[in-house]
């Protein structure tokens, strides 16, 4: 079950921390990009030698590959698949799950071999779930973004936004 | 669950479309995106089958700009609404912080409406919440056929929610033409921020 959590809050050391975990991914891999997912399908990092337009979209994408995936599991009454490997005729990603909340993806071509990407990616997602562990203690930060304020102009750019 | 990143400060926060098949999902997305000034919205990505019938998801993200620092994302999706794809549904609603629940207001539609949400009330409760706490907002989708029920009807049969003693908030629309469909993202935006 899900904790009751209604936001994550990743705070400033954490994130350094995963930039971090993902810059050392791709360096020690030869990787092309590696990214950070929420399950719900946001970006909460990236790193990669090119900069990607698309992460946004491929977020989603990869995040729902895997939550049709633990649905596939279910089915087959699996516990669930850890990872997923995608092959293309150039690139190929991995995709790793951190606990049920986070999945590690990491893009990489044929100049990278997948053992190294598998065992590597396995240390890091270790290093995840400790950062994971970290931000879920975070909610006390909460009030300080989240202020009555911030709420009222949150709405006030809804209203001016959203309309025809 | 929303996720808030101090360091890059940033909020982002998952809304999505539920609803029997045909209700008008997908149009509702095609119609915000259609709307939404250009720097505010990404593509609209949309898995569909041949026949533009959703296979697993339309996306759709809004970036709202800064508000107070923060950069604030609404990512939109539609789950597929035939009955054939419940364990797609599942896949889609993971991780959402609020549901836009669009009706169909067609009279020979009324019995899939209420297992759509019986179904929806289900697979939020599975995720480990209490779905009368859980952000919701109804669309009566349609509202310009000839055979659509009366609101007071649909009410009776959509509104209540149990174990919540309050009506869900909801709307008329004609999501083809664009009537209702900003009230209500305007309705489900404003839920979903005053959760987090």
């Amino acid at each position: 079950m899900e904790s009751q959590l209604s936001s994550l809050i990743v705070s400033l050391e954490e994130k350094e921390a995963i930039d971090e975990c993902l810059r050392r991914l791709v360096e020690d891999t030869g990787a092309t990009h590696a990214m950070l997912l929420d399950k719900s399908g946001q970006v909460i990092a990236s790193y990669g030698q090119v900069e990607r337009q698309d992460t946004t979209a491929l977020g989603a994408l990869l995040a729902g590959t895997f939550a049709s995936s633990r649905e596939v599991a279910r089915l087959l009454r699996e516990r669930d698949f850890r990872v997923l490997f995608q092959q293309g005729v150039r690139e190929n990603i991995f995709t790793a799950l951190v606990e049920e909340q986070w999945m590690l993806a990491i893009v990489f071509d044929k100049g990278t071999h997948i053992g190294l990407v598998k065992v590597l990616t396995k240390k890091a997602t270790e290093e995840l779930e400790a950062i994971l562990e970290r931000v879920r203690q975070e909610g006390k930060l909460r009030d300080e973004v989240i202020s009555t304020s911030f709420r009222t102009s949150m709405e006030d750019t809804i209203d001016l936004l959203f309309r025809d | 669950m929303a996720l808030i990143n101090i360091a890059a400060r940033e909020i982002h926060c998952k809304i999505v479309y539920y609803g029997p098949g045909l209700s008008g999902k997908t149009t509702n997305l095609k119609y915000i995106h259609s709307q939404v000034p250009k720097e505010a919205k990404g593509e609209l990505l949309s898995i569909a089958t041949e026949t533009e019938r959703t296979l697993f998801f339309d996306f759709l993200p809004l970036d709202l700009g800064r508000v107070r620092g923060f950069q604030t994302r609404f990512h939109l999706y539609t789950v597929p609404g035939q009955v054939l794809y419940e364990r797609t549904r599942v896949a889609v609603l993971n991780g959402a912080d609020g549901v836009v629940f669009v009706a169909d207001s067609q009279r020979n539609k009324l019995e899939e409406n209420v297992r759509s949400l019986q179904e929806l009330a289900r697979n939020i409760t599975r995720q480990g919440k209490r779905f009368a706490d859980f952000p919701v907002v109804l669309q009566y989708n349609k509202r310009d056929l000839p055979n659509a029920l009366p609101v007071a009807v649909l009410d009776r049969y959509l509104r209540y929610r149990a174990g919540d003693g309050n009506l869900v908030e909801r709307f008329e629309a004609v999501a083809t033409t664009g009537k209702g469909v900003f009230d209500t993202l305007k309705a489900i935006s404003k839920l979903v921020i005053s959760k987090l």
